[in-house]
């Protein structure tokens, strides 16, 4: 199956893009985006209450819940996130030790996986080279990231090949027509959160890149 | 490294002003100013309605807090608007417009890190009815 595993709705304070729009956008694109399911990664902030199983229902489509956090290692997706990570870590802090996240969102059961680890500041790759020490217990890194800038994704395979880290893809969409273009090729079929955590786990997934396909409609429309 | 601001700041009035009644001039010369050529705005009448985003020609007296740090403003920016409009506004109108610190919230970006302060300027007529709501977001760092 085929999730984007970094998307932000307008929750977070830089999206204009509803969730209930971007459900709509995927439906109407199903034959560009073969997307099953999303997970919202809003910035710096997380809603024990938030429940979209109503909208799943009515569109057909998984939508997850994680969250986007801010560290001295750049930015990291959470996945599985739990009221005790929510009391461990202020997630408006912008100065998360990385490490710290790291290893005790494992310890808590969930992933913490550095998002677009190509770009300048908020990217891992650049506090790798500045001489910090390689974060220990990353399964995982986002090797293609939607929004990335030209040569920010392919800085992301040396670093993969360096360190061993799974890699998977999300579209970082913070508008409707973003949704989808980057997302991740699951081998397991994931239901839930807690299954996605598993899956994450196993190395089983891969980047798939859907933007050419979405350029190349948009050329002959 | 971004700029510091308490966020006590936030929920406090920096500004409160009731303007002169609407006039339907006002209304052409704003619209007008914004290239507007349909008649519904550029042609006076007395039950015509403002343009909806007539509210952001509103100035109130501050701009922003008294107590804010003296170096702001020289490495900011204007990071957006966000406008919930209301009621619709009409010639005769009396608008009051209240300021308020609705967030102060830090982020980093590629180009490193940002503090974002957000104003909401409240906007009701003379009946107390809200005509619009203002979120204007500046960047510091």
């Amino acid at each position: 199956m085929i999730l984007d595993l970094h998307a932000h709705s307008e929750a977070s304070e830089d999206s204009r893009a509803p969730l209930e729009t971007y459900l709509k956008w995927l439906q109407r694109k199903r034959d560009l985006l073969p997307i099953d399911g999303i997970v919202l990664t809003e910035h710096r902030q997380w809603d024990p209450h938030a429940d979209y199983r109503a909208l799943e229902d009515q569109y057909g489509i998984l939508i997850l819940r994680g969250a986007e956090v801010e560290t001295d290692y750049g930015h990291i997706l959470l996945y599985g996130v739990t009221d005790e990570m929510t009391r461990r870590f202020d997630f408006a802090n912008v100065r998360l030790s990385a490490q710290e996240v790291v290893s005790e969102v494992a310890r808590m059961g969930g992933v913490a996986a550095p998002c677009h680890p190509g770009r300048p500041t908020i990217g891992l790759c650049e506090h790798y080279a500045a001489g910090k020490p390689p974060l220990e217990g990353v399964v995982a890194v986002e090797a293609l990231n939607g929004g990335s800038r030209r040569g920010e994704n392919e800085r992301v395979q040396a670093l993969i090949d360096a360190h061993g880290y799974g890699a998977f893809g999300g579209s970082d969409a913070h508008l409707v027509s973003l949704i989808g273009i980057c997302a991740t090729e699951l081998d397991d079929n994931v239901r839930s959160i807690d299954a996605l955590v598993a899956a994450l786990k196993t190395g089983r997934f891969r980047p798939v890149d859907f933007r050419e396909q979405v350029r190349a409609a948009r050329g002959a429309a | 490294m971004s700029v510091t601001i308490d966020r006590a700041i936030v929920g406090e009035e920096f500004d409160r002003t009731t303007f002169p009644p609407v006039t339907a001039e006002q209304i052409v010369a704003y619209a007008t100013s914004t290239g507007e050529t349909d008649p519904r705005w550029t042609q006076p009448a007395p039950h015509m309605i403002a343009p909806p985003t007539f509210t952001l020609s509103l100035r109130g007296k501050h701009f922003m807090p008294k107590n804010m740090p003296a170096h702001l403003g020289r490495n900011g920016f204007d990071a957006g608007k966000d406008i919930e409009m209301g009621a619709a506004i009409r010639p005769g109108d009396v608008l009051t417009a209240v300021a308020t610190v609705h967030d102060v919230y830090e982020k980093t970006g590629r180009s490193g890190s940002m503090t974002f302060i957000v104003f909401r300027t409240a906007v009701t007529n003379q009946r107390g009815e809200s005509v619009a709501t203002i979120d204007q977001k500046m960047m510091f760092r």
